[in-house]
């Protein structure tokens, strides 16, 4: 054969096509009685129908975790797992919360010392000395 | 005891014996069902004949009757579980809902369709409620949108990129690993009780054998040909038998099978569902917008030849290599900057640490150019699908095909 090919898988661009938004699940505990989740009971109550008609993409459940503090509890869909305390916390930060974890993207936090990066080849290629204008010293 | 007559108690049957299905789960939905199970046998999408259906059942209990000395009455509240989630359970999925939605299917996509891509033939063997007929069509569908659209775009691509091309797009491994991206899990077992939002499949145990239909391999010829390989093979040109999903009915199978299975199903049911538009659409968004670098699939064997008979072929002078700059000849890192020309025309160049290195870089960079050439308008013929207006339609290039040395 003068020509064969290798196989490969193409590689995936989420948000290039279409946006997948990559929090699958969020889990509410929240206890009855302790004074630290008096900010996420509210929050449960008032504002988490509306947050969960916002984000029809993630699943998201509640339940009851006595006598402990109340967390939410993220899952991604790398296999990922985020969880914040939220004890003593008002509704709105509650719901700030609820916001960063959904837009996590579940991978842990680095850090970034490149502005930007790229699968695809550069525009002008890399720098040859051999092209373009010859310096004469 | 007098045996009870099976059509004479289960009323169900009367409900079963209308000619057609519905097609559509939601026209019957104000009709009082006798029994739920076989009201949602009524609404499956699945055109499998009902006769035959009747008569498994019918086996089934004679079976479960005949063998004890004391036939006690049927008890219908012991009849075995099915093996599948119960389609009206897909309404009440979380699960489900949200993967519709991840997904940004329209909201006139049943969720019980969406429920029955999630179920494997080896989970349910059932062909109305597993996806194998579904994941069929999905299969053609897909290999069909992706080889048009390779073909109109690419029309100079030889046939083993061409398959390469199509498995890194739709093959078993960029499926399955879709599947994982779209965030579906599995079921650990499949069952009536499971999650219908969860990819329900008979799991194969670690350490064992995959199932001989797996492993079959297409009968070996002397003269297998790339042609042979486009008629007799599968898109992607492997040695491997195509299966019928359909076949696979109670055999363990590994999760990516079942995960491919899924997204051709999903993509069939689509289809029916929604209509061919919207899913060139969600293939355009899902499957082409994925990075592929078509020049990294190339292999060549003797590029300067090939080129050669390119240039012969097309009524090209014969191509010359020529050094357009080299460094450090002597030292430990000489680079060289060869050129291949074709009269006065460059055709590719190259950098290489050594002058054949180069010169065969070259070469390839020249036959890459000849064949990823793209033309810069391009209506794929199934744009013109359903359209009464033939105008826009106009003729895409055939090449003549790779060089045959």
């Amino acid at each position: 054969m003068p020509l064969s090919a290798i196989r490969t898988v193409a590689k995936p661009q989420n948000g290039v096509g279409a946006f997948i938004l990559q929090c699958k699940k969020l889990e509410f505990h929240y206890c009855d009685w302790w004074g630290s989740s008096r900010g996420m009971n509210a929050f449960i109550k008032s504002s988490l129908p509306a947050f969960a008609k916002r984000n029809p993409s993630v699943e998201i459940s509640i339940s009851p975790r006595p006598r402990r503090h109340p967390v939410i509890q993220a899952h991604y869909i790398n296999g990922n797992q985020r969880s914040i305390c939220v004890r003593g916390m008002a509704n709105e930060l509650v719901r700030e919360k609820a916001e960063l974890l959904r837009d996590a993207s579940g991978e842990k936090n680095q850090r970034f010392s490149k502005p930007v990066t790229s699968i695809n080849e550069s525009v002008r290629g890399i720098w040859s000395p051999f092209h373009g204008a010859q310096m004469r010293i | 005891m007098k045996r009870i007559r099976i059509s004479g108690c289960a009323s169900q049957l009367l409900a079963r014996n209308t000619p057609r299905r519905p097609s559509c789960p939601y026209l019957h939905r104000a009709v009082a069902p006798h029994n739920h199970r076989i009201q949602t046998r009524l609404q499956t999408t699945a055109a499998t004949p009902i006769d035959e259906e009747i008569d498994i059942e019918i086996e089934a209990g004679t079976e479960d009757s005949t063998p004890g000395p004391v036939k006690a009455p049927r008890n219908f509240k012991e009849k075995p579980l099915p093996p599948s989630p119960h389609p009206q359970a897909a309404q009440h999925s979380v699960k489900l809902a949200a993967l519709r939605s991840r997904l940004s299917l329209h909201s006139r996509f049943p969720l019980q369709t969406l429920a029955r891509t999630l179920v494997h033939p080896s989970a349910d063997p059932n062909p109305a409620f597993n996806n194998a007929s579904l994941s069929v069509l999905g299969g053609n569908l897909l290999s069909y949108y992706t080889t048009e659209w390779i073909l109109c775009n690419y029309p100079r691509l030889p046939m083993s990129v061409v398959f390469a091309a199509q498995y890194a797009y739709i093959g078993p491994v960029a499926l399955a690993t879709i599947a994982s991206e779209w965030g579906i899990e599995a079921a650990a077992v499949p069952g009536s009780e499971v999650d219908p939002g969860l990819l329900q499949f008979q799991r194969l145990k670690s350490g064992e054998k995959l199932p001989s239909l797996l492993r079959q391999e297409v009968p070996w010829k002397w003269r297998n040909t790339t042609t042979h390989k486009i008629v007799a093979t599968d898109e992607f040109g492997s040695d491997q038998a195509p299966v019928s999903p359909h076949a696979l009915v109670n055999t363990a199978v590994p999760m990516e099978e079942a995960a491919q299975s899924f997204v051709r199903a999903l993509i069939g049911s689509l289809h029916l569902h929604l209509g061919s538009l919207l899913v060139k659409r969600f293939f355009r968004d899902h499957f082409l917008s994925r990075q592929l670098d078509l020049s990294s699939l190339f292999d060549f064997q003797t590029p300067t030849r090939d080129l050669s008979r390119l240039c012969a072929r097309e009524g090209f002078e014969a191509p010359v290599a020529r050094l357009v700059s080299e460094t450090g000849r002597k030292s430990r890192h000489p680079v060289f900057i060869v050129g291949v020309y074709s009269g006065k025309d460059q055709l590719g160049q190259a950098a290489g640490s050594s002058l054949d290195e180069a010169r065969i870089r070259a070469a390839a960079a020249a036959l890459k150019a000849w064949y990823l050439y793209r033309p810069i308008e391009v209506t794929l013929p199934s744009s013109t699908e359903n359209q009464v207006d033939t105008s826009r339609w106009k003729p895409n290039m055939v090449d003549c095909g790779e060089v045959i040395v």
